[in-house]
């Protein structure tokens, strides 16, 4: 037995020796063009369906495999081609509405549509023919026609066209009966002549109309942010029995979802993709190319490697494991890299607004007192005026913030000045908002704190444990008003447990509105009352009103007088006020790409990077 | 082995299984008022007629338009197929496949954890047993003292500083690729090795530990029972009555031990799995957690509690084997 | 309250519990006067420091990466968590425990096998994704980590109680008091409790010391509150903090000799009290393999422990009825 036992021990001595011959780590001795993007998650996707990609790294895959329409560039305002090259709002005659130099004539537009009898705009587009799918197909009409008829057939789609913003489209299904109501699709075999689309024979399979709601904002979110689908590989596989959103797929439509057909400009390598790895390849025969007419992108390969914890990823980026992590990192962690040379830290403002969320509207059945008091704009106001954002982005992130606005957007062609209601020095506010409290509170108990017909003003704000700091920073902020506040954990799921049902005092929201979203984003924040995140159930008839009219007016200049009107309105709401904005730190290594670029908002890993690195010879 | 006993065994194993199925359905539905409540998507845009559709959509397409009762026989049913539900990631994988996957790669750091901790506990506690009171002796008590008052955690986060990131004698977590890569081949096997070994040194010191105070404990007991005298008495050498028949008969509480310790085979490396990042059962648990991800969470639990149900049953199915007196003469209650 | 004053004298005296009851001691005095003694407070948002410090003089220990705050202070507020779960868990622990094993061991038949089965099904279900399960679902608190304990720590005792009763069941006074015609419940608590209560007293102390490890690890994974310092939880924030990225071992060193520390002294002062109870050793022989096995599986092994001490017991009634195996 013993000699048995003395066995064991030989052999496991032997194992650990195998240790010492395992290869070291793959990206040292990778010299080709492949870029390691360290992504920070739970877990990957094992199937691509970009419609429902929400979390995670899939939106990133998705609209890198995919393409939409037209991609928005919110810096000029404008919509450059992607599949589709061209593309008007037409008058009623059916001519196009554009100034001389091409660019989309707002005023006639507005001339236009203004006029009663009008009840949509009609939009030709024209594809590139060059537009290919990555198994070889041609991307056709058909394609779009299959892609937006299917999001706006709820019954078809099982509520996955929910998550395809395609409600301007005038492209209506019956949702019990599965029923197309209205058309609003016009392409060659679809009936587009009939209509009075003008569609010649040999234009067949690139031209197609789209018939959109009278507000500006229509064309957005259809040509920006969904995702177009390949007829050919989905037409055949869905039915009422097998919709396309399904936790039962059949083999087939398994088989669809997991080897993604997709326009864009990479596509997934299926076998190298795992669950710890996703490989891209870049798509040779995609119909966009850069200016000398080679490729648009500049690095062969993409491989995203999975890491649990951002600590892990951030010694892999150390240890040159990976080239980049898609992720912003903590500012202190700068600190870590200061002696190595290949790694470049780069720190850029960030476009979310961390803001405090009073509950202003609480329901009956979740209401408290102390909520109760919320109701009253003038404590909201005292609360506004007691945020100290320069001391909070000073101590908190040890500097690395913007202030940001009371009316929540930021510089750019929607900012309005005269929305930011509070900008005065702090001491000044902070004797204001005493000075309102005290009017409305007037006695304080042995610690200094404001009483409400003999109790304590305590609130509670929910918010996840990264923010602890905040809150305890808030405390000291708001002591100075005589106000308690105390943090709550929100736990894994705030919405669903407390938000929606408007069980909670105060939390933290972070908010960004940008002139690509102001239509969805407004309504979302402060209009509506169901599962939104207007968590505090905002309810004020002239924001509604104003929210309604920003998005039907067809004049472009009455439009952003309006949003900046929205603005001061909400600002005067003290509803959600705003606590800083953060700026986005993130690094690279240099050794094996260089020519990284860093926007706004976001990280070292974003499109424009990648169309500028350049690879290191022989690294 | 009596056969009356055995079946009495199996019975009763079904029977407690059954309650903690049906405590497993329950536990998510406890105090909320619809269940379906967290698979709902956002309103958006909609209008409220249609969000409605789409809510009763959802609720059809999760299995929540029926009757609880109705959820309920439909969840034994899919059980006794083997399906233990869907799970909520992007792709809507089956809980048991999920499983299946990470499985193994709890089961190595587990079983050689086991392995180690039993081999050469057994052999560290026969010798000091052997050795009673001399420093091998002392060593172990004290041994025996620390590590159960050092969490194994913490033993994990020194070695994963120290042998980890700081002298890089083997990978600080573990290599992403790992599980992709495995082809069986002898380079991916010692890849996989010098992965495991900070996480499996991590838990095996507290077991050699308690495996050689269980041994040395037993041993000492045994040996001053009666028929080891006798056999002693009888001019047997040392050697013989040592491993024929002491330690065979030390081995009961061993066997018990281990029997008991199945379940914490795959539940217990849960924190050595998130320190070192270990693709297994632990933080498929904890990112089902993060995510509420609740049809993965109760699943594994019900897999858990399946295999420490078996694992008892089995416990004392080899025990009454070893050990006639069992269902003979003592009866267990 | 003579009696708790005897017995801590008698656990003074004995060399290993002295130690046992010094370090509690300093424990305990720092958690009730950790306001005192910490110098900075780790609460108070203003008074924070550079972050990342290594130790100096105005920091013993540094400060945190992630929030600059003064580890040593945090160091000696963490007592509170622990030594706090421990005790009420391990109080409680023996209160159920106690009742449940006396119940099922004197009354018998129907309350018996109810008890036991129960017991059955706590022993299978995991503890760890339960707890993981239940925070998840009410909220991440110190309370649900209590009630979690005490849901399932009761089983073992229970059964350890029960095995003791029997024997105590068939003892001369108990059936003199019996026959004289007193109460079922005068005699649980007269006779009854008394002679468990050793038992009881020990377990207490040796559980303690098991529930402060089992805490440690529940509040490394981020399941008891959020705003409590505890010395799990620093752990875990040296870890999400990146202590071992930087390679600050004092951060992770620190709360890990408190654990220790803590369980060190609780075991020392439950294996004297083993010695006071039992000189002889003679049952303690089940007892010394109780105290010796106990790690974060001790539930188990508590039962595999009870279950060859009766076991041994059969062993014994069946070597005085005439026959031996071998």
């Amino acid at each position: 037995m013993r000699n048995r036992l003395k066995l064991g021990a030989l052999l496991l001595a032997l194992l650990l020796l195998c240790t010492a011959c395992a290869t070291d780590y793959e990206r040292r001795g990778d010299t080709s063009s492949t870029l390691y993007i360290g992504e920070v998650a739970s877990s990957f996707p094992t199937s691509y369906m970009p419609w429902f990609s929400r979390d995670g790294v899939a939106p990133t895959i998705s609209s890198m495999v995919y393409s939409t329409l037209l991609s928005y560039d919110e810096a000029t305002d404008t919509y450059d081609p992607l599949l589709v090259k061209e593309w008007a709002y037409l008058d009623r005659a059916g001519n196009p509405l554009l100034t001389e130099d091409g660019k989309v004539d707002y005023d006639r537009l507005e001339k236009e549509y203004s006029v009663k009898g009008t009840s949509c705009i009609p939009i030709r587009f024209v594809l590139d023919e060059n537009a290919t799918w990555s198994d070889g197909e041609k991307v056709t009409v058909k394609d779009i026609y299959f892609t937006f008829d299917l999001a706006a057939n709820q019954k078809l789609s099982n509520h996955a066209g929910a998550l395809a913003w395609v409600n301007d489209l005038l492209h209506k299904y019956d949702t019990n009966t599965g029923k197309l109501r209205r058309q609003g699709i016009y392409t060659y075999d679809t009936g587009a002549n009939e209509k009075g689309y003008p569609i010649s024979e040999e234009e067949k399979d690139t031209v197609f109309y789209f018939e959109v709601n009278k507000v500006l904002g229509a064309i957005t979110p259809l040509v920006s942010t969904v995702l177009v689908l390949p007829e050919h590989i989905y037409a055949d596989l869905i039915s009422f029995d097998c919709p396309i959103n399904n936790t039962d797929p059949t083999p087939e439509l398994a088989y669809a979802y997991q080897h993604p057909v997709g326009c864009g400009p990479w596509t997934l390598d299926r076998e190298k993709t795992n669950g710890q790895e996703i490989v891209l390849n870049r798509r040779d025969n995609y119909h966009i190319k850069d200016e000398n007419g080679g490729p648009l992108y500049k690095v062969d390969t993409l491989k995203f490697v999975l890491y649990q914890e951002i600590n892990v990823a951030i010694y892999a980026l150390k240890k040159g494991h990976i080239d980049v992590l898609d992720s912003s990192i903590a500012a202190n962690y700068a600190r870590l890299f200061e002696k190595e040379e290949d790694v470049f830290v780069a720190s850029a403002p960030g476009l979310f607004t961390q803001c405090l969320v009073l509950n202003v509207n609480v329901p009956a059945d979740q209401s408290t007192p102390a909520r109760q008091q919320l109701k009253n704009p003038e404590l909201r106001r005292a609360i506004a005026l007691a945020i100290d954002q320069q001391a909070l982005i000073d101590f908190v992130l040890d500097g690395n913030g913007q202030v940001a606005p009371a009316g929540l957007v930021l510089e750019g062609d929607l900012f309005a000045p005269d929305a930011d209601i509070y900008a005065a020095p702090a001491e000044e506010r902070l004797a204001e908002a005493n000075r309102i409290m005290d009017t409305l509170y007037p006695e304080k108990d042995a610690a200094g704190y404001r009483l409400d017909q003999g109790k304590r003003l305590s609130y509670e704000i929910l918010a996840n444990p990264g923010m602890q700091d905040t809150v305890s920073y808030l405390q000291v902020l708001f002591q100075k008003i005589g106000v308690e506040v105390r943090y709550a954990a929100s736990g894994n799921s705030p919405e669903t447990t407390y938000l929606y049902g408007g069980n909670f005092d105060m939390t933290l929201q972070g908010v960004s509105l940008t002139p690509a979203n102001v239509d969805i984003m407004f309504n979302s924040h402060f209009s509506n009352l169901n599962r939104s995140s207007n968590y505090g159930r905002l309810k004020n008839v002239e924001i509604n009103k104003g929210i309604a009219a920003m998005r039907s007016t067809l004049n472009r200049n009455t439009k952003y007088d309006l949003v900046k009107n929205l603005e001061k309105m909400i600002a005067l709401e003290y509803y959600k006020l705003p606590l800083y904005c953060q700026d986005v730190t993130s690094a690279a290594r240099t050794d094996h790409f260089t020519g990284w670029v860093v926007e706004d908002g976001s990280n070292a890993f974003n499109m424009t990077s990648l169309s500028q690195l350049v690879k290191v010879e022989g690294r | 082995m009596n056969k009356g006993y055995v079946i009495k065994r199996i019975l009763y194993t079904l029977f407690i299984f059954l309650i903690v199925t049906t405590l497993n359905f329950f536990i998510p539905r406890i105090g909320v008022d619809d269940p379906a409540e967290r698979y709902y998507p956002p309103q958006g845009n909609m209008s409220d007629v249609e969000y409605n559709i789409i809510k009763d959509l959802t609720r059809k397409q999760y299995g929540f338009d029926v009757s609880t009762w109705q959820q309920y026989l439909r969840y034994l049913n899919n059980l006794l197929h083997g399906d233990l539900g869907t799970s909520l990631q992007a792709g809507s994988p089956k809980v048991v496949d999920l499983i299946a996957d990470r499985l193994p790669w709890t089961l190595v750091l587990s079983v050689t954890n086991m392995f180690i901790s039993v081999l050469f506990g057994m052999l560290y506690g026969t010798y000091a047993a052997w050795h009673r009171g001399k420093w091998a002796d002392k060593l172990l008590m004290n041994a025996s003292t620390v590590t159960t008052a050092l969490p194994a955690f913490f033993l994990a986060l020194l070695f994963s500083l120290y042998m980890g990131f700081e002298w890089e004698w083997f990978p600080a977590y573990t290599d992403p690729s790992l599980v992709s890569s495995f082809d069986w081949s002898l380079e991916a096997i010692g890849r996989v090795a010098k992965n495991a070994a900070l996480p499996i040194i991590a838990m095996s010191i507290g077991g050699i530990v308690s495996y050689a105070q269980s041994t040395r404990n037993s041993v000492i007991a045994v040996s001053n029972e009666d028929y080891v005298v006798t056999a002693r008495a009888k001019g047997l050498g040392t050697k013989t009555v040592m491993y024929k028949h002491v330690l065979r008969n030390a081995l009961l509480p061993i066997v018990t031990s281990l029997g008991m310790s199945v379940s914490g085979l795959i539940g217990g490396a849960v924190v050595i799995e998130q320190i070192f990042n270990w693709n297994g059962m632990g933080t498929l648990f904890l990112t089902a957690n993060n995510t509420n991800d609740y049809p993965l969470m109760m699943g594994i639990m019900l897999f858990l509690s399946g295999v420490a149900l078996l694992g008892n049953l089995i416990t004392d199915l080899c025990y009454s084997l070893l050990d006639p007196r069992v269902t003979v003469g003592g009866g267990r209650r | 309250m003579k009696g708790a004053l005897s017995l801590i004298v008698k656990i003074w005296k004995h060399p290993q519990g002295r130690v046992g009851l010094l370090i509690a001691g300093v424990l305990v005095f720092c958690a009730i006067f950790a306001p005192l003694i910490a110098p900075y407070d780790p609460y108070d948002v203003t008074a924070r420091a550079e972050k990342g410090l290594s130790p100096s003089w105005q920091h013993p220990l540094g400060t945190t990466i992630s929030t600059g705050q003064d580890i040593f202070s945090m160091l000696i507020y963490g007592a509170r968590v622990s030594l706090m779960v421990g005790l009420i868990t391990g109080i409680l622990t023996a209160l159920i425990g106690a009742v449940m094993g006396i119940c099922a061991g004197y009354v018998g038949g129907l309350c018996d096998t109810l008890v036991m089965r129960v017991v059955d099904v706590m022993l299978v279900i995991p503890t760890l994704p339960l707890t993981i399960v239940l925070t998840n679902l009410f909220g991440k608190s110190y309370f649900m980590i209590i009630f979690i304990f005490v849901i399932f720590g009761w089983t073992g005792l229970a059964r350890v109680i029960r095995a003791q009763v029997l024997v105590l069941k068939n003892s001369n006074y108990v059936k003199a008091a019996e026959l004289s015609g007193a109460g079922r419940w005068h005699i649980m608590m007269r006779h009854i409790l008394p002679g468990v209560s050793h038992l009881l007293i020990m377990n207490t102390a040796l559980s303690s010391a098991g529930i402060m490890v089992a805490e440690a690890g529940l509040s490394f994974l981020g399941l008891g509150d959020p705003t409590a310092i505890s010395w799990g939880k620093m752990l875990a924030d040296a870890q999400s903090g990146g202590a071992l990225l930087f390679g600050h071992w004092w951060w992770i060193v620190a709360p890990g000799i408190g654990i220790f520390l803590s369980v060190f002294s609780f075991m020392r002062i439950g294996l004297a009290l083993e010695e006071i109870f039992n000189p002889r050793m003679k049952r303690a022989g089940a007892m010394h393999r109780l105290f010796r096995t106990l790690n974060n599986t001790y539930i188990q092994k508590v039962f595999a422990e009870m279950d060859e001490a009766e076991r041994e017991e059969a062993r014994e009634a069946a070597k005085e009825k005439g026959g031996a195996a071998v």
